[in-house]
């Protein structure tokens, strides 16, 4: 699935993201799932708990870490496209 | 970004598979529940419940799943999930939906359940009832499962599939996108507990089970954005076996209705292992150092050919209650591997199973067992 840059991001549901003591790292929990997200992957995460279009991430990434918002984009929809394969992200239905 | 724990035996607990009753409406003759089941009498209390919580927390537990017998038959289930969202435990109910309330439901939504997967034993009402030995319960399924989505909770719909109800895969498939439904487990019946006794009844043909696969594969193109599909292939006909509990103690932690603990829910087949108790034991202790959950650990206790195998540390050779239940051994390699030297035995029967006509179902009951 592709991810055009004004479409609206979102955890899929039923996906949450929390800071685990234990294990000292972030975990994403969902139906039968943990997956460990690496710091990078955190950072975005962390921001889709509202929704964001891949435009909104790249600039407030880009800003954050200093860094040109093009390159950041690319990386950021590749990462999407990933998460959105696996079910923990999801694109918002414009429709509603 | 990884999936699970890194380095087997040095990581915490993802899971917690809380038995909260082995009480059931319904009576599917492929139950995993034991044959002895625990009556009401033993069963845990909530504080007992509440304390196994915060120490399952303490302990790294990251997901809890409230599993039975029927879960929502405890009127304290509002108060464990409202415990497990204090603690930050992902809580998973999984139900059979016949009797519970889109009240009960709310309530339970109120204290915090992040995700709720419900059976359905069939897409036929008729049989639906037959399976689950229960009136009317395919519309009451329904019903609940859209109260569940009404209500924005996540929903998985469980199909457990067999030579009865695998034909209609198609129509479960269609059900789960009608619902709404954010995932579908369509898994093979595995053949413990009560569908061990049942397995004649049960076992589906080599081409039903190619059927499903490629009836899976299909949807998964079709639907894939919408709807994640699990599948569960039937060990009997498999290449290689499951990894079974992701490693004996490695993942998985299950507390029986009397608080027994249990590195998986099939483990009380295997002689000689002693369950340590909840209401006697700290759960660290029983984790880190009981003899149960010790007991196949690591590697050094495997035999050949899995010992020297390349992918022992993949699927740590099995299932060691299987390999126990069909021979009699639990240090076996599990025999629904191909590389056992049992492996053509078992396969032929479960063809011989199929191929002959299903005995009658012996159905899960909690009196003491008769035929039916
Ligand atoms: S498998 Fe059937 S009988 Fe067993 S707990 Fe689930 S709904 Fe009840
Ligand atoms: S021989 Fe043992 S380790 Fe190798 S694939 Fe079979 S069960 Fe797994």
């Amino acid at each position: 699935m592709s991810v055009a840059a004004e479409d609206r991001l979102v955890l899929a549901r039923g996906v949450r993201l929390r800071f685990d003591p234990v294990r000292n790292c972030h975990v994403l929990l969902a139906p039968e799932r943990v997956l460990f997200p690496c710091p990078t992957s955190v950072a975005i995460l962390e921001r889709l708990r509202e929704p964001r279009t891949l435009s909104d991430l790249a600039r407030e990434l880009a800003s954050e870490f200093d860094a040109p918002e093009e390159e950041i984009a690319q990386d950021v929809a590749a990462l999407m496209r990933d998460l959105i394969a696996q079910h923990v992200v999801r694109v918002e239905r414009r429709a509603q | 970004m990884s999936t699970f724990a890194r380095d087997p035996w040095t990581e915490p607990p993802i899971g917690l598979l809380a038995e909260l009753t082995h009480r059931c409406p319904l009576a599917c003759p492929y139950c995993s529940n034991p044959i002895d089941l625990v009556r009401r009498e033993r069963e845990l209390s909530t504080a007992d419940w509440l304390c196994v919580l915060d120490q399952a927390a303490e302990l790294g537990v990251l997901q809890l799943h409230l599993s039975g017998g029927e879960p929502t038959l405890r009127s304290d289930l509002e108060a464990i999930v409202a415990h497990a969202r204090k603690l930050e435990i992902y809580s998973n109910l999984i139900t059979a939906g016949v009797g519970v309330s889109e009240r009960r439901l709310e309530a339970l939504a109120q204290a915090g359940l992040d995700h709720v997967q419900l059976s359905v034993q069939d897409i036929d009402p008729e049989g639906c009832d037959r399976i689950g030995g229960y009136r009317d319960a395919l519309a009451r399924k329904i019903a609940f499962a859209r109260a569940v989505r009404r209500l924005g909770l996540p929903l998985t719909l469980n199909a457990v599939v067999h030579r009865h109800n695998l034909d209609r895969l198609e129509g479960f498939i269609d059900l789960a996108l009608e619902l709404d439904a954010d995932r579908l487990e369509v898994a093979h019946v595995q053949y413990y507990g009560w569908a061990l006794v049942n397995r004649a009844a049960l076992m589906p043909t080599r081409g039903q089970l190619e059927r499903s696969v490629a009836i899976v594969e299909e949807a998964r193109a079709r639907f894939g954005d919408r709807l994640l599909i699990d599948f569960v292939v039937p060990d009997y006909y498999a290449r290689h076996p499951k990894p079974c509990t992701s490693g004996w103690g490695r993942a998985v932690i299950v507390v029986a209705p009397d608080g027994r603990v249990l590195p998986c829910h099939a483990a009380h087949v295997i002689p000689g292992l002693v369950f340590a108790n909840v209401k006697d034991k700290p759960l660290r202790w029983i984790w880190q150092e009981s003899p149960a959950f010790q007991r196949f650990r690591g590697f050094a206790w495997m035999q050949e050919p899995c010992r020297s195998c390349p992918r022992r540390e993949i699927d740590f050779g099995g299932c060691r209650c299987q390999a126990m239940q069909l021979l009699g051994d639990p240090e076996a390699t599990d025999p629904a591997c191909s590389l056992s030297p049992h492996h053509t035995r078992i396969m032929a029967m479960a063809d011989a199973e199929a191929a002959a006509s299903p005995p009658t179902f012996r159905y899960r009951r909690l009196e003491p067992a008769s035929s039916c």
